[in-house]
């Protein structure tokens, strides 16, 4: 065994040791379908053998069920069908999401399990694919349970299912929604690696600083806000809405793919960062 | 055959590592040496593609790591024994990198019962102690039957007991012509089992030779031999 020539000097370091063949392997060239479908056999396992992921779906049903039933309770002023309000917990549930989609790469960059996946595949684009696949399965998910809560609490507040020829359109837009936040959230995470860090961030983003931009700037900026535009994609009014805000309100399409403009970024600069950068 | 060359990296203006080689062969476990700072780190992490160098290459057997067919079952690593999420069972935790491995999941329980967890397989890895966790982290590298291992400190944490089973247990998978390189601050556990030695310092090459041929060429012991070599070199020393 002997010092290898280095690139700017030679070193006469010499070992003498018994040569034997490094038992390495050696197979075609890489399956890349096999590799995702390994990722998502993986991350299937970690997402199911954590106490977090079944905590933020209780919460999804809870805050489901409780927002529907208040509503179905509390609302007296309109005529209000189950479908309508079941509806009502998404803005919470996406943020569920997005806190799903960020620890489902921070908790690893924290316990240093993300090493063993990069490790295990070094060309490392198919853990960031398998990542925003399960991050969006997730929010499908939780999208999901929050809409069946939210049926089981109007019902249970009293609501009649009555007309439900809007339910699939409607269903359709919170899911867009609930399944962007958790790959949102996951570009986040690429970008922060610090579960409290990120999560808190996202709180404070989504319950002040939104706050404050859709009672304070004007409707043609408040589209922009990420949260808010996602959530008027499903094209739900409620009272506390700022009139102005309202009036210069896009279609829920435009606003859904504004929302996903910001999910598409944020998940590009988080799996540009992962693909770049050393790893912890 | 594990050919380290022109290996280089910087944090900004401190060069971690400095134009670093070495040749690492198979049948054999190779120490690596050197103070705190010295590089060591960052050189078995960029062996493994986690850090990126700014010059030079590692190749096994002539393949870049990135390029390896099954990395996993090429090269088992243990760079970190924190390694593992706090609220997963030690089985879930293998099987969850056997499948990103491509490793069949049967392999789970062999290694269990050979880094001797079976029967706190299904207790989650939170309440292990740092000997236990180096155990599993060495159960996740073994997982692919590999012929490499790279060890950062695997003997932190260890009683005397666990120090005498991982120095056996490396020994004899280079017995069985598996190659280790393995760094330690545990320098005479290390001249127990080690047949040769990478000393670095400051980043750069001091030794690399025959644990042998070190001590005879320095007339010391092998702690004084690396003492007298590194010094100088520390990045914190006593004074």
């Amino acid at each position: 065994m002997t010092a290898a020539p280095n690139a700017t000097e030679e070193k006469d370091l010499t070992m003498t040791t018994t040569e034997l063949t490094l038992p390495t392997v050696s197979v075609p060239a890489a399956d890349h379908v096999g590799r995702l479908a390994a990722v998502l056999r993986s991350e299937w396992i970690k997402a199911t053998t954590v106490r977090t992921n079944k905590v933020i779906l209780a919460a999804a049903v809870v805050v489901g069920l409780l927002v529907s039933w208040a509503t179905a309770v509390f609302v007296t002023g309109e005529v209000l069908t189950a479908p309508e309000v079941a509806a009502g917990s998404t803005a919470v549930t996406a943020v569920l999401a997005a806190i799903a989609g960020i620890l489902l790469f921070s908790a690893e960059a924290q316990h240093g399990t993300l090493a063993g996946a990069l490790t295990a595949l070094p060309a490392r684009w198919p853990v960031v694919a398998g990542k925003a696949v399960v991050a969006a399965g997730l929010g499908l998910a939780l999208g999901v349970i929050g809409l069946l809560a939210g049926l089981a609490g109007s019902v249970a507040g009293g609501l009649e299912v009555g007309d439900t020829s809007g339910a699939p359109s409607t269903v359709l837009w919170v899911l867009l929604y609930t399944c962007g936040s958790a790959v949102l959230g996951l570009g986040v995470g690429m970008v922060v690696r610090h579960s409290a860090g990120a999560v808190s961030g996202l709180l404070v983003w989504w319950l002040v600083v939104e706050g404050l931009i859709v009672q304070l700037a004007p409707g043609e900026v408040v589209r922009f806000v990420p949260f808010d535009t996602g959530w008027r994609s499903l094209g739900i009014e409620s009272e506390f809405d700022v009139p102005e805000v309202v009036a210069a309100g896009l279609s829920n399409p435009l606003h859904a793919s504004i929302f996903w403009g910001y999910v598409l970024t944020g998940l590009a600069i988080g799996a540009a960062l992962v693909l770049r950068r050393d790893a912890d | 055959m594990i050919t380290v060359t022109g290996l280089t990296k910087h944090y900004g203006d401190r060069v971690a590592v400095d134009d670093l080689g070495f040749e690492l062969a198979a049948g054999r476990v190779t120490g690596f040496v050197g103070p705190n700072g010295a590089g060591k780190s960052t050189t078995m992490r960029m062996m493994v593609g986690l850090t990126r160098p700014d010059r030079g290459e590692v190749r096994y057997d002539g393949v870049r790591y990135g390029d390896l067919a099954h990395p996993a079952r090429t090269v088992g690593s243990v760079l970190d024994a924190r390694c593992m999420h706090p609220g997963r069972t030690a089985r879930n935790h293998l099987l969850a990198a056997a499948a990103l491995g491509g490793i069949p999941s049967r392999r789970v329980g062999a290694v269990l019962a050979e880094v001797g967890l079976e029967s706190v397989a299904d207790q989650r890895a939170g309440g292990f102690s740092l000997g236990m966790r180096q155990r599993l982290a060495l159960a996740t590298a073994l997982l692919g039957e590999p012929g490499v291992l790279l060890l950062d400190e695997p003997s932190n944490g260890l009683d005397p007991d666990g120090i005498r089973w991982m120095r056996h247990h490396l020994r004899s998978f280079a017995d069985a012509g598996g190659t280790v390189f393995v760094s330690s601050h545990l320098i005479a556990e290390l001249a127990r089992f080690a047949d040769d030695l990478v000393v670095v310092g400051a980043g750069r090459l001091l030794a690399a030779e025959t644990v042998e041929s070190l001590t005879s060429r320095t007339g010391q012991s092998l702690e004084e031999s690396l003492l007298e070599m590194t010094t100088g070199t520390a990045e914190f020393a006593s004074a």
